[in-house]
């Protein structure tokens, strides 16, 4: 387990402000000064994970250390970095765009289909074309996130089958994915 | 000293006395090898002996001429004082001296916050395009929407148009017609009938 290098922390700081606004700063200083939180990655693995405890973990032999912390996502082979579902709760909060999806929607949703336009209650609006967008249910429930297919102007447009928001992550993957998930 | 002196001589003397050059090759005989037997040594170890002879000098001669040849001295580039060849390194490949080898870690707020506000910036610009874009892009979607409907509008006036014109045209026939037929019908009957009569009188017909 090792901080990250400064290519990997620009990687990685795209990809989480494709989600998030300016509150994306609060994931560095949260804690305040005295234990904040750091990134750090074990593996391909980057995980988010209080300073105390990421240097209590260094007396753990690095083949034995599965995961701790937050997991972020992983990079991958070709040095992107993509974010896993385990990344819900700390780029949910501080969202920029958001998609609200009906009851009738949340199922689909969470069987890994894609987001439709009849099965949207409200959407921010001024989102513009392959942005990330956090999906939550009616009752503001977390639910994944995707990346709009369309801008809300031109979603309004659009007849009801047609995908408003691709998938990314939904929390049905921590059924779907339960072997997978956590191994490295 | 002189007692020792003639001990030591009798005897060679009386050796010497017989034959001096009998006793002389007896002597010389143990010495080489190549004679008869000598009695102290076995005839096995003779044999061995003899047999290791050719191979061991064999051997020692294939030793003794390598070793008088004179040794190759490698020379150092420096000895040879050779001029050096293409010595430059690219700016790109070249490492100032004393730099710490391996990877850099970003680990303090400060270095984190400075990269996330350069991502930030960067993302924030590109979102602002793309809505402007969108925006735009939105704008002369609509302004063309506009044009269109004016002119199918436009199109659907004129049809309108030229459909009544041909409706009246249509109309305005057989209204005249009707007209004539009625006022012919309804006001003057009589006149008709006497200028139908009188068309009938005034035909010319030429033979």
């Amino acid at each position: 387990m090792r901080p990250l290098t400064e290519p990997e922390t620009k990687t990685l700081f795209e990809k989480l402000a494709a989600y998030c606004g300016k509150g994306i700063q609060d994931l560095i200083t949260a804690g305040g000064a005295e234990d904040r939180h750091v990134f750090r990655i074990q593996g391909s693995r980057v995980y988010y994970v209080r300073e105390s405890l990421a240097n209590l973990a260094t007396s753990v032999k690095r083949d034995n250390l599965l995961s701790l912390g937050t997991c972020l996502g992983k990079f991958t082979k070709t040095g992107k970095f993509r974010l896993h579902i385990t990344a819900l709760s700390v780029i949910a909060p501080h969202a920029r765009y958001k998609i609200w999806v009906k009851p009738n929607g949340e199922m689909p949703f969470l069987y890994g289909g894609n987001v439709l336009k009849a099965h949207v209650g409200r959407w921010s609006e001024d989102c513009p074309e392959h942005q990330g967008v956090v999906v939550l249910s009616m009752n503001d429930n977390y639910l994944g996130f995707g990346v709009s297919a369309r801008s809300t102007a031109e979603a309004r447009k659009l007849d009801p089958t047609g995908v408003v928001a691709f998938r990314q992550a939904d929390i049905g993957e921590y059924l779907r994915e339960e072997d997978t998930l956590f191994t490295t | 000293m002189g007692a020792t002196r003639q001990i030591k001589g009798k005897p060679t003397s009386k050796t010497g006395g017989a034959s001096k050059s009998g006793p002389s090759k007896k002597s010389a005989k143990p010495k080489k090898p190549t004679g008869s037997a000598p009695e102290g040594i076995s005839k096995r170890k003779q044999k061995s002996m003899a047999l290791a002879k050719p191979g061991g000098q064999q051997k020692s001669k294939a030793h003794s001429t390598n070793p008088h040849k004179p040794k190759r001295r490698h020379y150092t580039e420096k000895e040879l004082d050779i001029p050096a060849l293409n010595g430059i390194i690219p700016a790109g490949i070249a490492k100032p001296k004393g730099q710490k080898k391996g990877k850099v870690f970003v680990d303090d707020a400060q270095s984190l916050m400075a990269i996330m506000s350069v991502v930030n910036a960067e993302k924030d610009k590109n979102v602002e395009s793309k809505i402007m874009r969108a925006r735009q892009l939105e704008e002369v979607r609509e302004a063309k929407r506009v044009e269109a409907e004016k002119r199918s509008d436009e199109k659907m006036k004129k049809f309108e148009e030229t459909k009544n014109g041909l409706k009246k045209k249509k109309k305005g026939r057989h209204s005249d017609h009707a007209k004539f037929e009625g006022v012919d019908d309804d006001v003057e009957p009589k006149e008709k009938k006497e200028k139908k009569v009188q068309g009938k009188k005034k035909r010319v017909s030429f033979g």
